[in-house]
């Protein structure tokens, strides 16, 4: 798919939400599905496979998101793979969730922690990347187990590595 | 005697009649006349002409003769140069079959020491290749053992200090 049918589609998305009045809760939902989808290749697969109809399909959407997700957040993914999108709804959503920071004027942080964070911890994280990189951030944490331990983040082009991963992958390098 | 009787019989046992005589010399030198004026010519000439035939079959004879020991002498003059390049392709072969064998011999001693010498290079190659493997193979095992090992010693109290340390240590950087 085209990046301008990628950046049609966030932009569509951005304002339906904004319309809504839920664009903060949309675009945090959005995210966290994307990583599933990205990491979770069955889902992925049942999104996106074209022999199975796309009434099935995006009554997967609504079994899986119904009642965890606000409605709008359903309706919009529905809507993507609805209309033969599901492949490219990862980037959708990551144009989607740039384009929201940017409406607030935030640089989106992508955090993966092998670990939930806690409230406090994610405040406290927003304010030392801020201050790390001399932009406001808006933060987007992902549980990611592969990290082992520590913290990922990622602003911009700006990649902060803390992880465990990293570490044990240099000592295995070393080896 | 009869009238018939008298007719029928002649006057000599042995001699015809007189006018027989005479009528039978002259038929005789008619014929032998004729026989002078034409046949003899015809006789002559076919006589002459078979001379000529037969002269000329002997002259061809003779020429066939001579051809035939012309040829009989190419044949044995052949025979000689079938020999004499006998000889000289034998000796020929002779010479080409000691220069391939020569050739053949130091190719295959050629061969003998390029063989031998790939031969150590891949002796070399495989130990290296091995020596890698086995590098590898202690490497990912160790690997996997450090990851065994750091995943069961990773307790929640862990996991957040490595978190508070990643927060003060990013907030700390500027």
């Amino acid at each position: 798919m085209s990046d301008n049918r990628i950046e049609g589609y966030a932009r569509a998305l951005f304002e339906i939400a904004r319309a809504e009045g839920s664009l903060d809760e949309v675009e945090d939902e959005l995210f966290r599905l994307a990583r599933t989808l990205e990491s979770n290749d069955a889902l992925r697969n049942a999104l996106t496979d074209e022999k199975i109809p796309v009434a099935r399909r995006q009554g997967i959407v609504e079994d899986l998101l119904g009642g965890k997700v606000t409605g709008t957040s359903v309706q919009l993914v529905s809507m993507v793979v609805g209309s033969g999108r599901g492949r490219d709804l990862p980037a959708i959503i990551d144009k989607l969730v740039k384009r929201a920071s940017s409406a607030k004027q935030l640089e989106v942080a992508q955090v993966r922690s092998a670990v939930a964070l806690t409230a406090d911890q994610q405040t406290r994280l927003a304010a030392a990347l801020a201050n790390a990189t001399g932009k406001e951030v808006n933060l987007k944490v992902v549980v990611d187990p592969s990290v082992i331990g520590g913290i990922v983040a990622t602003v911009g082009d700006t990649v902060i590595d803390g992880s465990i991963r990293t570490r044990l992958d240099n000592v295995k390098s070393r080896l | 005697m009869s009238e018939v009787e008298e007719v029928m019989q002649t006057h000599s046992w042995i001699w015809p009649e007189p006018y027989e005589i005479i009528f039978g010399t002259m038929a005789s030198g008619l014929i032998f006349g004729l026989l002078i004026k034409f046949v003899v010519p015809l006789a002559k000439k076919a006589l002459t002409a078979r001379t000529v035939s037969i002269q000329a079959e002997l002259d061809s004879g003779a020429n066939d003769l001579a051809s035939a020991e012309q040829e009989a002498q190419d044949i044995r003059q052949a025979i000689g140069d079938i020999a004499s390049e006998r000889a000289r392709i034998l000796a020929e072969t002779n010479v080409q079959a000691e220069a391939l064998l020569r050739d053949g011999r130091a190719r295959l001693a050629q061969e003998l020491v390029e063989i031998q010498e790939r031969g150590q290079s891949e002796i070399v190659s495989i130990g290296l290749r091995v020596s890698d493997e086995l590098r590898a193979e202690i490497s990912r095992l160790s690997g996997a053992a450090i990851d065994q090992v750091v995943r069961t010693s990773l307790t929640d109290a862990t996991q957040q200090e490595l978190i508070e340390n990643f927060i003060s240590k990013v907030g700390a950087s500027r």
